[in-house]
């Protein structure tokens, strides 16, 4: 159970020395109350201390990160079981899986695809994270040819899979620097893996498939001092991975069952349902997702998916409002009216661009609702209109008095004009027809 | 005995029941019954409580329906009946949710002939129906009758009753003993409210069928997939009012920028990828219908909830 802000005092040095980057002992341990500071941080603690504090105080699922370097990602350090309570902090690493049995041509080409794709989606750019290399063939030295095949094209997150911990040392020979993670430590082998985590420094994956296998793999790996640990349960269906990984997040932030406080582990290609498993590791709990490389189709799908379910339900993204440019606008230049939604405004802008007709975007400020939304809720209104062209200063630069607003701003048209003295132009309902409008309506 | 989660809830999500079979006074093959859930969706692993069902959804007039599904479905898409006979036999959908397009057309005023629709749709699939009837007050009144009239006895899910207008519909589910979906925008307390007036004019609980609205992937999803979550969560601490089964109809996905700007073969898979990639997401949220509009989506769904439903200890799963 959580230790109280004064219980942990009383354990802590009381040295007021500010190491741990807090002003105050005191400060320091109301922070590690709320799980929100690493006992770590304090170079004063005696080890009793330390075990005590540690388990209560760490974040509930330990915060765990795979790689080194531009690329390198961090999972797990979650604090809820449903989005809407706080949001979901770390988004999972979706991983590439290749195997020791194909061609070094064939890995390079998914390394390289991971190293260069991208997404653009609401202004940020989504990738996949890493490559897992499978030691399929059962021999070492192939296991190794395929991790430095990877290792040349890219410097990636990776996660080394092999049952036979000889095959992960002589690979960790030459990417141990690069912190893969490495799967996977079982009762059988766990002493060996747990001395190659501690030499390299890796994080490294645990593997049972009931939980409290889990619990105890855990504690003997803890024992021997490598704490930071990935959970497999080794679903072979989508049920079996729910019912596991909800368990596991709830007896963990609970705090019921800390050993279980690790970020946890889906391999899609066991369940002979990539897509569906993807769906359902992004949504329910999955922080490291491996998956044969997805198609274009399948990684829009799931990035996006990812993309949503990480971001804060509370807080829409939003754009700074004000007077954009697209290209290099002339006096004469049309000016469109937008909302501050991110996903609004870029949406608009992409068509816009592609029209190459240079213009002027208002951007208001609706509070990151979109244009339905924000009329729906009466948050899009002629006085805000008003105010953002006077604000904007956009009488300074046009010399019309022309404004295109949204299809489905309609209904204000003539609140607008009455309340700004500008023309009022409903433009098309759907952004895709911009430029058909542009050039119709507007040339003309 | 292996570790498990502790939840501690004290709600049961209440039964709605889809269809009548003949013994039941219909003429449908199957009926459903679903909700009965007592805690999050799939975790029950008695495994009393069914897979989310899945609704092929056809129109009757594809002209207001998206053209990717009318290039996949050519010809079947000017005739209802047999579109609905092919989501049965050949898609392998579980219910066929026929959307009454034909009254979107301007100065519609042919009830009879929507009427005739329904019966040809009833005819053709023995699968039970949902029904999405008109989309204007003006003829609300008049179409819902129609379509009731004409599925008396097979219990249909009618929709969809919203805030603004749910007297007409309601009217003609109570009539004829129908259910009705009540869908809001992304709000729980809307949802909630919409159930509360359902039931003052008499519509029981389990004739009501929750829709939170589903804003597609990247579109809204992130707000429908936490309303979700909320719905159940608050059927399961006890809120009568919210203890519904819910559908999803993820169908905006066929309009958004991704899917529109795929060519060819790739626009299908785009569009089988949102539906399918939002829709696991909402089954696992709650959902308990999940309509899609693809054709290709219903197999890889089903297959998928019964992966889901299949939760047995992965003991074989083994180590390579
Ligand atoms: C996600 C969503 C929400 C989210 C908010 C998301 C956000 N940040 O805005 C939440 C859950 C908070 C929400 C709340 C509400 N919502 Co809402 N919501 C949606 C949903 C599903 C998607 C909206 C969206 O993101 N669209 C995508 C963006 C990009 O679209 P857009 O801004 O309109 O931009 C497009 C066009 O307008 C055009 N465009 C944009 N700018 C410009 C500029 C020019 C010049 C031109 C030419 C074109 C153009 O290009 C874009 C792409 O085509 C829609 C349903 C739908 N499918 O639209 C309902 C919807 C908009 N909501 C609705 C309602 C009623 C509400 C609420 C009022 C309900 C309530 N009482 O709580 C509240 C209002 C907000 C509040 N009080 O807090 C209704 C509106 C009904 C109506 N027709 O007026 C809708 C249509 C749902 C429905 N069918 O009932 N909603
Ligand atoms: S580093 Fe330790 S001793 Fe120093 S102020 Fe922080 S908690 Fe106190």
């Amino acid at each position: 159970m959580a230790l109280k802000a004064l219980d942990i005092y009383k354990i802590l040095p009381k040295k007021n020395c500010k190491e741990c980057g807090d002003p105050t002992c005191l400060t320091f341990a109301m922070k590690l109350a709320g799980g929100k500071a690493d006992v770590d941080l304090c170079p004063y603690l005696d080890d009793n201390a330390k075990s005590v504090l540690g388990a209560t105080t760490r974040p509930p699922i330990r915060r765990v990160k795979i790689g080194v370097g531009e690329r390198s990602f961090a999972v797990g350090e979650e604090f809820v079981l449903y989005r809407h309570e706080k949001t979901f902090y770390h988004p999972p690493g979706i991983i590439f899986k290749v195997s020791d049995r194909q061609t070094p041509e064939e890995i390079t080409q998914v390394t390289v695809r991971v190293r260069d794709e991208s997404f653009t989606r609401v202004g940020t750019m989504l990738r996949y994270n890493g490559i897992a290399i499978e030691n399929a063939s059962g021999s070492k030295e192939s296991f190794a040819r395929a991790v430095a095949t990877v290792e040349e094209s890219a410097d990636l997150p990776l996660v080394l899979i092999s049952t036979d911990p000889e095959a992960l040392a002589l690979a960790l020979v030459q990417v141990g620097t690069y912190k893969p993670l490495i799967h996977a430590a079982t009762p059988d082998n766990y002493k060996a893996m747990c001395a190659l985590a501690k030499k390299h420094g890796c994080p490294m994956v645990i593997r049972s498939d009931t939980l409290d296998g889990l619990v105890s793999l855990a504690k003997a790996c803890a024992a021997e001092g490598v704490q930071n640990l990935v959970i497999d349960v080794c679903a072979a269906t989508l049920g079996a991975f729910l019912l596991q990984s909800t368990a596991i997040r709830q007896l963990a932030i609970t705090r019921n069952v800390p050993e279980l406080g690790y970020p946890v582990y889906l391999d899609t290609t066991r369940t002979g349902m990539q897509d569906a498993a993807m769906a359902l590791g992004i949504v329910k709990y999955a922080s490291v997702i491996l998956t044969d490389p997805l198609s274009p189709e399948q990684a829009k799908a799931a990035l996006t998916l990812r993309q949503n379910i990480y971001t804060d339900p509370q807080k829409p993204i939003q754009m700074n409002p004000g007077l954009y440019r697209i290209g290099t606008p002339q006096k004469d230049a049309p000016v469109l009216m937008t909302v501050n939604f991110s996903l609004t405004f870029f949406t608009l802008e992409g068509y816009l661009e592609s029209t190459r007709i240079p213009c002027f975007m208002l951007i208001v400020d609706t509070e990151g609702l979109s244009v339905l939304t924000a009329v729906a809720a009466g948050k899009l209104n002629e006085f805000l209109v008003r105010d953002s062209l006077k604000k904007f200063g956009v009488e300074n630069e046009v010399s019309h008095k022309n404004l295109i607003i949204p299809g489905y701003a309609a209904p204000l048209s003539g609140r607008i004009e009455e309340a700004t003295g500008w023309k009022v132009l409903v433009g098309p309902r759907d952004a895709a027809e911009i430029g058909e409008y542009l050039y119709t309506e507007w040339k003309k | 005995m292996d570790l498990n989660a502790q939840f501690g809830w004290t709600g049961t999500v209440g039964d709605v029941v889809l269809g009548r079979t003949r013994a039941e006074g219909g003429t449908r093959s199957v009926s459903y019954r679903i909700g009965g859930g007592t805690t999050l969706p799939f975790l029950d692993t008695t495994r009393t409580t069914p897979s989310p069902l899945v609704a092929f959804e056809c129109c009757d007039n594809p002209r207001f329906w998206s053209p990717i599904v009318r290039d996949y479905c050519g010809d079947l898409a000017n005739d209802p009946a047999q579109w609905a006979k092919t989501a049965e036999t050949v898609y392998g959908a579980d219910l066929v949710r026929l959307n009454l397009t034909s009254t979107k057309e301007r100065n519609f005023s042919d009830v009879g002939a929507v009427k005739k629709t329904v019966e040809s749709v009833l005819s053709a699939t023995s699968l039970p129906i949902i029904i999405e009837g008109s989309n204007e007050p003006k003829i609300d009144s008049e179409v819902f009758l129609a379509c009731g009239e004409a599925g008396q006895g097979e219990r249909l899910l009618l929709g969809t009753a919203e805030a603004s207008r749910y007297r007409s519909i309601a009217a003609a589910a109570l009539a004829y003993d129908h259910s009705v979906i009540a869908q809001s925008p992304i709000d729980i307390n809307l949802a909630k409210q919409l159930n509360i007036l359902l039931r003052e004019i008499g519509v029981p609980r389990d004739h009501i069928v929750i829709d939170p609205y589903t804003g597609a992937l990247g579109y809204g999803f992130e707000y429908s997939f936490s309303a979700m979550e909320r719905i159940r969560f608050s059927a399961l601490k006890g809120d009568v009012d919210l203890a519904m089964p819910m559908i999803c109809a993820p169908a905006d996905s066929l309009t958004i920028k991704e899917v529109r700007d795929a060519q060819g073969d790739a626009r299908h898979e785009m569009a089988v990828q949102w539906e399918v990639s939002t829709s696991i997401a909402a089954a696992v949220a709650g959902a308990e219908i999940i309509c899609v509009r693809h054709p290709r989506s219903v197999a890889v769904l089903k297959q998928a909830f019964a992966g889901l439903k299949n939760s047995v200890p992965s003991r074989s799963a083994e180590v390579r």
